[in-house]
């Protein structure tokens, strides 16, 4: 049982507590609505459950969001880590296990994973990146179903894990976790530099575009995006309740074209319209229909 | 309704028998902690003696529950647990360093001693997918974070000798050379059977 002595200095988790504790300090302070409390409590839980390999183990289970298994606490797999396995390894039996998993949670949530359970999110919404209205940020979305495509025939071909050598998740939550550990036990592979320098690069984009790394780059969000249209939690419009406003849009945090395109691929389901909408004509609602 | 439902059941047939398939293989990659994955190696000590116990930096303490088929095969000869996964590339390179040296023959998953070697048996282990690759967790630095690379052993007077190289052990995280390799496999060979060479 790990109970908290305050001694940070020599505890093993502070890396993982203290900026939880700060981020849940500000994030309470600027989540205003019932909905959000709950849905930052939902992240913060995750965030937890994400990291309990010390009560549990490491599990054979895949997370539905993106976090590094190689981080010191990692209960589950990576589902791109999985991915890249099952091409560099021809290890084709993993596939069914990988797509079964995200079908099951997307058909069902479609892409709230990226918005209630997810710590890259969650990082994200404490960022809080500013909103663009460059012409180019539209198309730019297609770029994390380019970086999908690519993942599996460059595993292939190669026969190495090419995205996790580079991959940024990994770098803020295995890489840095490891290091904060244990600063001086480690030697580094020639991907350290690059992965370092991807790793700032992602950080600049989150402190500079809201969402930035979910609506541009994610892998893991590509695999659920498409999912959305079809999913059974949805975000319900009802036209005849709606004025016009447009505050939905404004607050939407994917810079989705709300209220109309409520069944984007890119819509998180994190409920943030649904909270500016001043006639609920916007709900978050599991229908079979 | 019915889109929907067609949806989650064929996830759902997906997902139960894919699951049941692939589960322990997940598990096994989980527990493996490829941290030349994340671009790192962990320090390691150099080799200086065999050990019997596990040393100070292992988690574990007294004597490893070595593998039976390793201590079968360590009263005759001794043994090199090389563990390697499809996609590791350190793996690759030294298993092609060890090739060039003349040391093994073949492939990391089909690999023999070459007859210089004669007396040391390869076990070349696919660490995540081999039935007998959750070996490795016993030779576990740190309590798992540390993932060995190469074990020899060998047997004498009914004790198990034993040294695993997990981590950086010469510059090639985690990697033996091939020099530092052929020094500790003749160390075991003067060791085990002393001056009478097999």
């Amino acid at each position: 049982m790990v109970v908290c002595n305050l001694n940070c200095a020599a505890c093993p988790f502070a890396y993982l507590c203290i900026p939880l504790a700060i981020g849940a300090f500000l994030a309470i302070k600027r989540y205003q609505s019932r909905l959000q409390k709950k849905r930052l409590a939902s992240q913060v839980t995750f965030l937890f459950i994400t990291n309990t390999a010390f009560i549990f183990g490491a599990t054979g289970l895949i997370y539905t969001y993106f976090y590094c298994w190689e981080g010191p606490l990692a209960l589950m797999a990576c589902p791109i880590g999985v991915l890249e396995h099952a091409f560099a390894d021809r290890a084709w039996y993993l596939l069914p296990y990988l797509f079964g998993v995200f079908g099951v949670s997307s058909v069902i949530f479609g892409r709230a994973a990226c918005g209630w359970a997810c710590p890259i999110g969650l990082l994200q919404d404490l960022t809080r990146g500013r909103r663009t209205k460059h012409p180019l940020d539209e198309k730019m979305r297609y770029l994390k179903y380019a970086i999908l495509a690519l993942i599996p025939p460059v595993c292939y071909v190669t026969g190495t894990l090419a995205y996790t050598n580079i991959c940024p998740v990994g770098g803020l939550t295995a890489t840095l976790p490891h290091l904060a550990l244990d600063p001086d036990g480690y030697t580094f592979t020639a991907f350290f530099v690059p992965k370092m320098l991807i790793l700032a690069g992602f950080f600049v984009l989150i402190l500079l575009m809201t969402r930035g790394w979910c609506r541009h780059l994610c892998p893991v969000g590509a695999m659920m995006g498409p999912f959305n249209k079809i999913s059974v939690l949805e975000l319900r419009y009802f036209e005849d309740k709606c004025i016009k406003c447009f505050k939905c849009a404004k607050v939407c945090p994917m810079q989705i074209r709300m209220p109309y395109d409520n069944r984007s691929s890119e819509c998180i389901r994190c409920g943030t319209c649904v909270d500016a909408c001043p006639t609920d004509a916007l709900a978050l609602a599991f229908k079979w229909k | 309704m019915m889109k929907k439902a067609v949806a989650l059941l064929l996830a759902l047939a997906l997902a139960a028998p894919g699951a049941y398939i692939a589960y322990t293989h997940v598990k096994a990659l989980n527990v493996a902690r490829c941290l030349g994955c994340i671009a790192m190696e962990p320090k390691a000590e150099k080799f200086r003696e065999f050990w019997v116990e596990y040393p100070d930096s292992y988690k574990n303490e007294g004597i490893p529950a070595h593998p039976s088929w390793v201590v079968n095969e360590s009263r005759e000869h001794v043994v090199m647990l090389f563990f390697w996964g499809p996609s590791c590339e350190p793996c690759e390179r030294q298993w092609e360093g060890m090739k060039r040296a003349g040391m093994v023959e073949g492939s990391e998953k089909d690999g023999r001693m070459a007859e210089n070697y004669s007396y040391v048996t390869l076990f070349s282990l696919n660490a995540p997918f081999d039935k007998n690759g959750d070996s490795i967790r016993i030779y576990h630095r740190k309590g798992g974070t540390e993932t060995p690379t190469t074990v020899i052993l060998f047997e004498r007077n009914n004790t198990i000798y034993w040294y695993a190289f997990s981590g950086e052990a010469n510059g090639e995280g985690g990697r033996p050379t091939v020099e530092e390799l052929s020094g500790i496999l003749e160390k075991a060979r003067e060791e085990k059977y002393g001056g009478v060479q097999p």
